[in-house]
């Protein structure tokens, strides 16, 4: 399905959940569960923690649903509130990280391997990365969302975010032992 | 398989959770479609929103008690008390914020313990209050992340909040 059908036919099913209608909303569930739980699991690296993130983040969309723009895209929203739900379940003093900010930072948020890379390596990589750049990589490089975008999901400023992409450059570069373009 | 990539966006988006989570979900869904139901729900609605508009008026009737007390507040010098409450910290904020309040407390701190006692008393109260309605506000916003009500609120209130520290801190040093 066409990626502009598929926004239809959310829109659709966000009406009809939005009245109401679980099985609509079970339909969203089913077709958005992979990539929430996908970026849950990237950014907790817990697989029991990024289930109940999932678990939580869909009964606050269903909650908050009466609040949903239809003209913003319900993926993006969603994404919004899983992220958001990572960052309250992991809060606490230990997880502080100090943000580096470099708004001179130009960072592409596609990286490109100068000799292929195998999946399980990139994404043990990805694993081993420390939270900050963990958080930026994922959003950006693997889910495509723009630098202001992540961001904002994450709360921190861009110049953050691009010094968080940056430093996860550099750490994949290193453990990975090629050239990340 | 294991796949050979030449990108991290080639990397799978999709990775279905290993149990099904809709049962539990679905229930969720269930109990708030039945809460939601039960009548008269613009009144339930209400009384929900009441505690944080509560609150909010505290934040600002305590933050105004503070600055009119001591603007009235004899200055006196009295020994360092060590028992001066402290106050939670605000986890939402961003760092710079959290790091400026934290020195700020440290100066508020001292010039509680520099306080008569009744004053201090009254004005560390009056910042307890204070961080307790914050803290209400923080967690209606755990509850309800998306609420731009209540973000808004709890931006003000930490506002308030920097302002009542800053005149507690400042106090003594106008009338020098």
């Amino acid at each position: 399905m066409k990626a502009d059908k598929v926004v239809e036919f959310d829109v659709a099913l966000v009406e009809r959940a939005r009245r109401g209608d679980a099985k609509a909303f079970e339909r969203l569930y089913r077709d958005h569960v992979g990539r929430v739980h996908g970026l849950c699991l990237r950014m907790t690296r817990n697989p029991d923690l990024a289930a109940d993130c999932v678990q939580d983040a869909f009964i606050k969309a269903w909650k908050a649903l009466p609040k949903f723009e239809a003209r913003a895209s319900f993926s993006t929203w969603l994404h919004r509130i899983a992220v958001n739900t990572v960052l309250e379940k992991r809060r606490g003093p230990s997880n502080a990280e100090i943000a580096v900010e470099d708004p001179t930072a130009h960072e592409e948020p596609t990286m490109t391997f100068d000799t292929p890379v195998e999946e399980e390596e990139l994404e043990a990589a990805i694993e081993s990365l420390p939270q900050g750049a963990r958080d930026a990589l994922v959003l950006c490089g693997v889910y495509g969302y723009e630098q202001s975008e992540a961001a904002s999901m994450l709360g921190i400023a861009v110049g953050t975010c691009k010094a968080q992409l940056h430093r996860a450059r550099g750490l994949l570069r290193d453990r990975l032992e090629r050239g990340v373009r | 398989m294991n796949r050979r990539l030449t990108r991290v966006d080639e990397l799978k988006r999709d990775i279905p959770p290993g149990r099904d989570l809709w049962p539990a979900i679905s229930a969720a869904i269930e109990a708030d479609k039945a809460a939601a139901a039960t009548p008269p729900v613009a009144a339930r609605r209400r009384a929900a929103w009441l505690p944080v508009a509560g609150m909010a008026a505290a934040v600002g009737l305590v933050a105004i008690g503070v600055l009119i007390g001591l603007s009235f507040a004899p200055q006196v010098d009295t020994p360092p008390v060590a028992n001066t409450p402290t106050y939670g910290s605000p986890e939402m904020m961003p760092a710079a914020y959290r790091n400026q309040r934290d020195a700020l407390l440290i100066e508020v701190q001292a010039k509680l313990s520099s306080m008569p006692e009744v004053e201090r008393k009254k004005v560390a109260s009056s910042l307890a209050t204070l961080r307790r309605s914050i803290d209400e506000i923080e967690a209606a916003l755990g509850r309800d992340p998306a609420n731009a009500l209540l973000q808004e609120l709890f931006v003000s209130s930490c506002q308030e909040e920097m302002r009542a520290l800053t005149a507690v801190r400042d106090s003594g040093s106008q009338e020098t």
